[in-house]
């Protein structure tokens, strides 16, 4: 986790003089950020170790156009740069892959019935499990609105956080947030009347 | 909808309770990064031709320019047209 006992001032101040240790420093403290939004927004066949690379070679490059003001934390700055990287990368992939009932485990299956049921009762299933179907489900979206129920649904972020990190107004994110929470469940049923489907 | 945005939001809620991976740097992650982040950046194919292409002009325009100052001199000779091509490449070879 970042802290905010780092001196970033004196760090980035190291940086720009071309110091390498401070530049590894600053890599190291900010990889937990980075990686954990690479790993929500990662297009599959991309190694997500390949993808936090290019967030920080974009990060020293443009370290220039980083200004500091009251507000914007360096952190923030990064986190926006890694949120565009991964955008990018989303729509560099294009094609999503087809996802299928069979490709679910029995406990991702058990989430994906409970998301369609009027039943208060959540399945015996891990979480880890919850986490994947979300995943799956999420990996069939168009790029910006993965996006958006990443930031809000799983990373809790609020509207005017994923305003400040995307560039969107805070309209247009509600907005994209109803629309792909709309496409999950046309997903989710399109899914599970497959399975029903196949059984019979 | 309300229904399935209710247990949408249960299951993100679990979701979010999933054991979290490894967050720490490979080890040399960071010198990869920093190496990578500080290395010019590389030049693409058309932009070398370009730049080929143009010093190979200057190099025709600077060999035209050596014929012409080789040729001024019999500008007003009574045989303008007779030193010809051979003459100014074995002046220019004379030279070097």
């Amino acid at each position: 986790m970042v802290t905010d006992e780092f001196d970033w001032r004196a760090c980035l101040e190291q940086v720009r003089q071309r110091d390498e240790d401070a530049a590894a420093v600053l890599v190291e403290r900010l990889y937990p950020l980075v990686i954990r939004i690479v790993r929500s927004h990662l297009p599959r066949r991309v190694a997500e170790e390949d993808l936090a690379q290019d967030v920080f070679v974009k990060m020293f490059a443009r370290l220039d156009q980083y200004q500091e003001r009251a507000g914007t934390p360096f952190e923030h700055w990064v986190a926006r740069l890694a949120v565009r990287t991964c955008l990018d990368a989303l729509k560099a992939a294009d094609r999503r892959p087809e996802l299928r009932w069979g490709d679910l485990s029995e406990e991702q299956a058990a989430w994906l019935d409970f998301m369609l049921a009027d039943q208060s009762a959540t399945p015996n299933s891990s979480a880890a499990s919850a986490r994947e179907v979300i995943e799956q489900l999420l990996s069939q979206l168009p790029p910006d609105d993965r996006l958006v129920i990443s930031l809000i649904d799983l990373e809790e972020k609020t509207v005017r956080e994923v305003s400040e990190m995307t560039g969107w107004s805070g309209t247009l994110v509600k907005v994209r947030a109803f629309r792909a929470r709309r496409k999950l469940r046309k997903l989710a049923q399109a899914l599970s009347s497959q399975d029903r489907y196949a059984q019979l | 909808m309300h229904n399935f945005e209710k247990q949408w939001q249960t299951v993100a809620g679990h979701a979010r309770q999933a054991p979290g991976r490894d967050e720490i740097a490979p080890f040399g992650f960071a010198r990869r990064a920093v190496a990578a982040g500080w290395q010019p950046p590389a030049l693409a194919p058309e932009v070398l031709w370009v730049r080929l292409m143009l010093r190979v002009l200057a190099g025709a325009v600077g060999v035209l320019i050596v014929c012409a100052a080789l040729e001024l001199p019999h500008l007003r000779d009574a045989r303008p047209l007779e030193p010809g091509l051979e003459n100014t490449v074995a002046q220019i070879v004379w030279a070097l």
